[in-house]
C-alpha cells in the first residue's frame, strides 16, 4: 500500500464522501487518552530503568505522529487495493511467523522480530491483519455458498491452520485465542453455518479432554489456574503481577487517586507501560475513568459496525467489522487479564500500551476503516 | 472480481448481534467487574496496597532516668547504634566480600554475617548497641565502600554509673531496653515512653521515595523516677553489708533503711548482688566457685539458678522467721490491749514455761528469774513473751499480726514481693501461739518486719513502704508526686512511746553493740532458726534499730543469713554493722549528738595549737579545754605538743607540752586487744598513752577487738590510740 498507488483510489471517479468524523474523533480520543496515560504510567518505570522519565512517551509520541499521518493518508486510499495483495499479505505474514521462530526467545517465547535501529514488532500483529483481509476477501467471494462445507468452511480452516500452528509454536497463546475469536466472528457474520461452531466447540472440548487425560498439561495449567483463582496465595511469585494489578485497581476507588498520582506504578506493577497499563488507569482515574474508556472502546466498535453496514460492498463491510472487532476483542481480553477475570496472558491494550510498530499498524488499520467510511452509501 | 454488492440483511443482523454480544459480554461484564474491584472491594485492596507502599520505621523513645532523692543519677540511657543490613539490596557477587569486610570491622563471625546476607528480606540485625566511636567507623567504612545496604539505627543503652549499687532495687534492662527487674521492671511502662514512627513511601524495590510524602510521629521520651533512695546512705549501708558478708562468711547479708514516719526507703541492698551494667555475670565468689567444673546442661541450669539468685531482692522475695525482733510486735499488742502494765513483774523460771504439754525454755540457761516489763525486752526473755501471747489469745494476737501488715504484701513499688506464711487465729493452738509470740513459726519478709516495727515506734501508724517519690516528665517537670501513704493506725501514740523507751533502754543496756555516744538509739536484736535449711545450725542474725529514739527519723534492719562465724547472735553479728552504719548515717542526716556527762568523757576534742605561745597563755587555753597536761623542759615558750595542734585527743586526756628542745619521750605500744575497757584504759594510762574507746565500751565485759596502732610500735608519750570494743555477752 505504497504512496505511488494513491491515484488509483480515484480511478472509478466515484463521488467521494468525507471520512466518518465520529469514528475519527473516537480514535483520536482514545489515542490522546492513551498517550497521556502511557506517560503517567511509564515515567517512574522509565526513570528507574533508563534514567529518563520520557523514554517511553518520547518514542510513543513519535510513533503516534507517524501513525496518525499514516491513518490520514490511508483513509484517502481506496481500500480495494488490499484485495489485489490478499495473497502476498497472507504469504508475508506466514513467512514472518516462520522467521520469528528463529529469533531469540524473550521470557521463553519467540514473539518478537527485532530490527536493529528500527525497533521490534510481533508478526502476530501482521497475521491478525492478514487473516482479516483474506477472510473478508473469501467471504465476499463465497458469500452465497457460506453454508457449504467446501466453500464456507474448508478454505478458512486451511488458511487458519498455518497461522495458528506457527503461533502455537512461538508460543503465543493469547494471540492465538484472539485470532481464533476474530476468525469465528468473521465467519458468523459472513453467514457460515452456525452448526459448525457447535461442532468446533465439541471438538475443542474433546481436544481439551484429551490433553487433560493423556498429557501433563494439567500440571502446568494447575499452577497458573491456582494463581488465577487465588493470586494472593503466592503474592511474591506467580501471583505478583496479578496481585499488584488488583491492588492498583482497588486503590483507585470510585474517583481515582488523580492523574499522575498512582503509587503502584513505582515498580510495583511490573512494566506498567505495557499490558497492565489499564491497572494504572484505574488507579489514577478511578471507576469513572475506567468506565469512560470502556465506553469509548464500545463506541468505537459500534461506530465501526455502523460504518460496516453502510459499506458499499461486502469486502469493505467484512474488512471494517473485522478491524474494529479486533480492537474491541483485544481491549476486552486485556481488561479481563488486568482484572484477573481470565488467567494472565500477554495481551496489550490498543491505543494505550507501549509499542511503536503495533501503534502504527493499529492507526493504519483505523485509516482503512476511515477509507471504507468514505465510500459508504449513506442513503439506500 | 470487483464485488459491488452490499451486505445481505442476514449479515447485517449477525454483525449487530456479534457487536451487541461483544459489548454486552465484554464491556459490560468488565464494567461490573471493575465496579466490584474498585467500589466494593476498593477499600480492602487499597489498604493492602498502602501496606506495601509505606514503610514504618519506629523511633525508639529515650528511656527515663532513675535518680536518688538528691538528684544523683542511678540509671540513665545513652545513645548507641544497631547495625542492620538489607540483604535483598546486596548484589549476589558482592556478598562474600562484604561479609568478609564487615565481619572483620564488627568483630563478628564471617559465616554468621554471610548467612544473614543471603536471607531473602530487607532487615537483618548484624550487631547491637555499638558505641559512638565504632558507629562513626562503620559509617565511614560503608561510605568508602558504597555499602548502601548497611544502616545504623539509633538505639539506647542503659548505664548504671555506680555499678553493683542498689542493684536489687534499681534492677536492669534487656537488649530491647525493657525493664527486667527492680524499678526498671515495675516502672517499665513509664520509663519506656512512647515510640515514634516515621512513615515513608517506598517503591516496589523497597527504596525510599523521599519526594513522596513522609510523616513523622515523634517519640515521647519516658518519664524519669526520683527515688526515695539516698545515694550516700545506700553507700554507707552497702559498705557495712559487704564487710559483714566477708567477716561472717555468710550466705547473704541484707539491709533496709527506712524513714519510719513516711515509709520512704532510703537504702536497700542485699549482698552479694550484681552489676546491672552486666547482670549476667556472677559476682559472688561462693556462687562462682559452685559453677566451676560444671559442663553442658548442668552448667547452664546452675548458671541460670545463680543468676536468678543474685538478681533476687531477698528483702522482699525471701521469707524468714524474724525471731526476737518480732517481740516488738507482741509487746505492742500486749500494751495496746492492756494485758500487761509497764511496772509488772514477770518471772522466768529455770524450768521454762509449759503450755499444753510443750515446755518453752528461755534461750538463757537457768532463766532470767524475776524481771520487769522493760527488762523483758532487754533480756529478750522468751517465757515472758509466751505469757503475753497467752494473755492476748490467738484471736487478738492474730488481729495485731494483721494490723501490722504481716499477712499482706506491703505494696512496695517492686515486683516479686512474696506472700508471708502466717498462722491464722483458728490454726493457732496455745503452743503455736507461744512460739509465734516470740518470733518463731511465722514466716514474713524482712521488709514486712521493718515496716511493722516502724509502725510500732513512729506513733502507731503503719506506712506503706515506697521507693519512688516523684515522677518527672521528659522535660524534668513533675508529672506525679507520690505522697506517703498511711495504711492504718495500729497502736496508740502512747503505746508507741513506751515501745520507743523500751527499745532505747535495750540499746543502752550492756552488750547491745549498737550504742553510739551522743545518740539516742532504740533497737532490738533477733536470732532465728532456719527451719527450712539443710543445715540444722543455720541461723539468721538480725538487728533492728532506729534513731533518734525521741523522734525517729531513720530505721534500719540488717540481717545476716547463715553466718559461719564466731557467733550466730544478732546482737553480735548484725548489731555492729547497724551501729557502724548509724555512726556515719546520723551525722549525715543532720542528727546532732547530745552527750551525757559520762559520754562526754569519751568524746574527743581538738588539740589547740600552742606552739609559740607563752606558758601562761598555754595554761589558760588548756584549762578551758578540760585537758590534763604534763610539762617537759624549762622554757617559757611552748616548742611542741604531743599530740600536736589540730589532732584529736580524748576528752580529759593528757597532753604533753614541751617547753624546750628536750628529746621526745617515747614508749612501746602494749597489746590492748582482748582487754576489757577498764583494763585497756589502765594499761594505756600507765604508759602515758591516751586511749580513745569506740564501740561498746560501756559494757564492762566487752573486749577490745582492734587497736589503731599495732602492738610493739614505738610511740611518743601522749599519742592517741583508737581502741574498738565489742560486747559478746550472752544477749539474744
Amino acid at each position: 500500500m505504497g504512496r505511488g498507488k494513491l491515484k488509483r483510489s480515484f480511478r472509478n471517479g466515484e463521488k467521494k464522501q468525507p471520512m466518518d468524523i465520529t469514528f475519527f474523533v473516537l480514535v483520536m480520543c482514545l489515542l490522546t487518552i492513551g498517550l497521556i496515560m502511557l506517560f503517567s504510567a511509564s515515567y517512574a518505570y522509565a526513570f528507574y530503568m533508563t534514567g529518563n522519565s520520557f523514554y517511553y512517551i518520547g518514542r510513543q509520541l513519535a510513533f503516534a505522529a507517524l501513525g496518525v499521518a499514516a491513518m490520514l493518508v490511508i483513509s484517502r486510499i481506496d481500500y480495494h487495493i488490499l484485495r489485489k495483495f490478499v495473497y502476498p499479505i497472507y504469504a508475508i505474514s506466514v513467512l514472518l511467523l516462520v522467521v520469528v521462530l528463529f529469533m531469540p526467545a524473550i521470557n521463553g517465547a519467540k514473539r518478537w522480530i527485532v530490527l536493529p535501529g528500527v525497533g521490534q514488532f510481533q508478526p502476530s500483529e501482521v497475521a491478525k491483519f492478514a487473516i482479516i483481509v483474506i477472510f473478508s476477501h473469501y467471504i465476499a467471494l463465497n458469500y452465497q455458498k457460506m453454508r457449504t462445507l467446501k466453500k464456507g468452511l474448508l478454505p478458512f480452516v486451511l488458511l487458519l491452520i498455518p497461522v495458528v500452528g506457527l503461533m502455537v509454536l512461538e508460543p503465543h497463546l493469547s494471540g492465538t485465542i484472539l485470532i481464533l475469536l476474530l476468525a469465528g466472528c468473521l465467519l458468523i457474520i459472513g453467514g457460515a453455518n452456525l452448526a459448525w461452531f457447535g461442532v468446533a466447540a465439541a471438538a475443542a472440548g474433546g481436544a481439551l479432554a484429551f490433553l487433560v487425560m493423556f498429557t501433563d498439561v494439567i500440571e502446568y495449567a494447575m499452577g497458573r489456574l491456582t494463581t488465577w483463582l487465588d493470586p494472593f496465595s503466592d503474592p511474591q511469585g506467580l501471583g505478583w503481577q496479578t496481585v499488584q494489578s488488583l491492588l492498583s485497581i482497588g486503590s483507585g476507588g470510585f474517583f481515582g487517586l488523580g492523574l499522575g498520582q498512582s503509587r503502584q506504578k513505582y515498580l510495583y506493577v511490573p512494566e506498567p507501560q505495557n499490558d497492565f497499563i489499564f491497572a494504572i488507569v484505574c488507579e489514577e482515574l478511578g471507576y469513572i475513568g475506567a468506565l469512560l474508556i470502556i465506553g469509548l472502546f464500545a463506541a468505537l466498535v459500534w461506530r465501526g459496525i455502523v460504518i460496516s453496514s453502510r459499506a458499499k460492498d461486502r469486502f469493505g463491510a467484512m474488512l471494517c467489522v473485522g478491524l474494529v472487532l479486533q480492537v474491541g476483542i483485544q481491549a476486552v481480553l486485556n481488561i479481563m487479564v488486568v482484572t484477573n477475570t481470565i488467567p494472565n496472558t500477554g495481551i496489550s491494550l490498543p491505543f494505550f500500551s507501549y509499542g511503536g510498530t503495533s501503534l502504527i499498524m493499529l492507526l493504519a488499520q483505523m485509516g482503512v476503516v476511515l477509507s471504507i467510511s468514505r465510500s459508504a452509501v449513506l442513503k439506500q | 472480481m470487483a464485488d459491488t454488492r452490499k451486505l445481505s440483511l442476514k449479515m447485517k443482523k449477525r454483525m449487530r448481534v456479534v457487536g451487541v454480544l461483544l459489548i454486552l459480554l465484554g464491556f459490560v461484564t468488565m464494567g461490573v467487574r471493575l465496579f466490584y474491584l474498585q467500589v466494593i472491594d476498593g477499600d480492602e485492596l487499597q489498604q493492602k496496597a498502602v501496606n506495601q507502599q509505606l514503610r514504618d520505621i519506629s523511633i525508639a523513645p529515650g528511656r527515663g532516668s532513675i535518680y536518688d532523692r538528691n538528684g544523683n543519677i542511678l540509671a540513665a540511657s545513652a545513645t548507641v547504634w544497631t547495625v542492620t543490613i538489607s540483604p535483598k539490596d546486596i548484589k549476589e557477587s558482592q556478598k562474600e566480600e562484604a561479609a568478609q569486610k564487615l565481619s572483620e570491622l564488627l568483630e563478628l563471625d564471617y559465616e554468621t554475617v554471610l548467612a544473614k546476607m543471603q536471607k531473602n528480606n530487607y532487615y537483618e540485625v548484624l550487631k547491637r548497641k555499638i558505641e559512638y566511636d565504632e558507629s562513626e567507623k562503620v559509617k565511614a567504612f560503608c561510605q568508602e565502600n558504597g555499602y548502601s545496604f548497611v544502616s545504623l539505627i539509633e538505639d539506647s543503652k542503659r548505664y548504671y554509673p555506680y555499678g553493683n549499687f542498689a542493684s536489687a532495687v534499681i534492677g536492669f534492662t534487656g537488649v530491647d531496653n525493657q525493664g527486667l527487674s527492680g524499678l526498671e521492671a515495675y516502672y517499665d511502662d513509664l520509663l519506656t515512653g512512647t515510640s515514634g514512627l516515621v512513615v515513608s513511601a517506598k517503591n516496589g524495590w523497597g527504596q525510599d521515595m523521599p519526594f513522596q510524602y513522609e510523616k513523622l510521629y515523634s517519640a515521647t521520651d519516658g518519664y524519669s523516677l526520683v527515688t526515695t533512695l539516698d545515694e550516700t546512705l545506700q553507700h554507707y549501708l552497702e559498705k557495712q553489708l559487704e564487710a559483714a558478708l566477708t567477716e561472717h562468711n555468710a550466705k547473704a547479708v541484707s539491709g533496709i533503711v527506712m524513714n519510719p514516719k513516711t515509709g520512704e526507703i532510703l537504702a536497700m541492698a542485699s549482698k552479694s548482688d550484681f552489676d546491672p551494667n552486666d547482670p549476667y555475670t556472677i559476682l559472688d565468689e561462693r556462687l562462682k566457685a559452685s559453677l566451676e567444673g560444671l559442663e553442658g546442661e548442668e552448667y547452664t541450669t546452675a548458671l541460670s539458678n545463680a543468676q536468678q539468685y543474685q538478681w533476687r531482692n531477698k528483702i522482699i522475695s525471701d521469707l524468714y522467721e524474724p525471731g526476737s525482733v518480732f517481740k516488738v510486735v507482741t509487746a505492742a499488742a500486749a500494751l495496746e490491749e492492756k494485758v500487761v502494765t509497764t511496772d509488772e513483774q514477770f518471772y522466768c523460771s529455770p524450768a521454762g514455761v509449759t503450755i499444753a504439754d510443750h515446755t518453752f525454755h528461755c534461750w538463757k540457761a537457768g532463766g532470767h528469774g524475776s524481771l520487769n516489763f522493760f527488762e523483758s525486752m532487754t533480756a529478750s526473755c522468751n517465757p515472758v513473751y509466751v505469757e503475753m501471747g497467752q494473755r492476748l489469745g490467738a484471736e487478738r494476737f492474730y488481729s495485731y499480726v494483721q494490723a501490722f501488715g504481716l499477712t499482706e504484701k506491703t505494696g512496695i513499688d517492686l515486683y516479686g514481693e512474696t506472700n508471708s506464711i502466717v498462722y491464722r487465729a483458728q490454726q493457732m493452738g496455745p503452743v503455736e501461739l507461744g512460739s509465734c509470740a516470740f518470733g518463731q513459726s511465722n514466716k514474713i519478709t524482712p521488709l514486712q518486719m521493718l515496716t511493722a516495727n516502724c509502725a510500732a515506734i513512729n506513733g502507731g501508724k503503719l506506712m506503706k513502704p515506697h521507693l519512688v517519690s516523684k515522677i518527672l516528665d521528659s522535660d524534668g517537670n513533675v508529672y506525679k508526686t507520690i505522697e506517703p501513704t498511711e495504711v492504718r493506725t495500729v497502736i496508740s501514740a502512747e503505746t508507741s512511746q513506751i515501745l520507743c523507751d523500751m527499745l532505747e533502754a535495750d540499746v543502752a543496756a550492756p552488750g547491745s553493740n549498737c550504742y553510739i555516744a551522743g545518740y539516742r538509739i532504740g533497737g532490738k536484736s533477733g536470732t532465728s532458726e532456719k527451719l527450712d535449711s539443710d543445715d540444722p545450725d543455720a541461723r539468721v542474725a538480725s538487728f533492728f534499730a532506729f534513731a533518734p529514739a525521741d523522734d525517729p527519723q531513720i530505721a534500719v534492719l540488717i540481717f545476716v543469713d547463715e553466718p559461719n562465724s564466731y557467733s550466730q547472735y544478732g546482737a553480735v553479728l548484725a548489731a555492729p554493722a547497724v551501729r557502724r552504719f548509724l555512726e556515719e548515717a546520723l551525722p549525715y542526716i543532720g542528727v546532732q549528738p547530745v552527750y551525757t556527762e559520762e559520754e562526754l568523757a569519751k568524746t574527743t576534742i581538738s588539740v589547740p595549737n600552742l606552739v609559740g605561745s607563752t606558758l601562761s597563755q598555754a595554761k589558760a587555753t588548756i584549762n578551758s579545754k578540760g585537758l590534763k597536761v604534763t610539762y617537759v623542759g624549762e622554757g617559757d615558750t611552748v616548742v611542741k605538743t604531743v599530740p600536736s595542734g589540730g589532732n584529736k585527743i580524748p576528752q580529759g586526756g593528757t597532753l604533753v607540752v614541751y617547753l624546750d628542745d628536750s628529746e621526745t619521750k617515747t614508749v612501746t605500744m602494749p597489746k590492748l586487744t582482748g582487754l576489757t575497757p577498764s583494763q585497756a584504759s589502765a594499761t594505756a594510762g600507765a604508759l602515758g598513752i591516751n586511749i580513745h574507746m569506740t564501740g561498746d565500751s560501756t559494757t564492762k565485759t566487752a573486749t577490745a577487738v582492734s587497736q589503731s596502732i599495732a602492738e610493739g610500735t614505738t610511740v611518743s608519750v601522749g599519742t592517741v590510740v583508737d581502741v574498738a570494743f565489742q560486747a559478746n555477752v550472752a544477749r539474744e
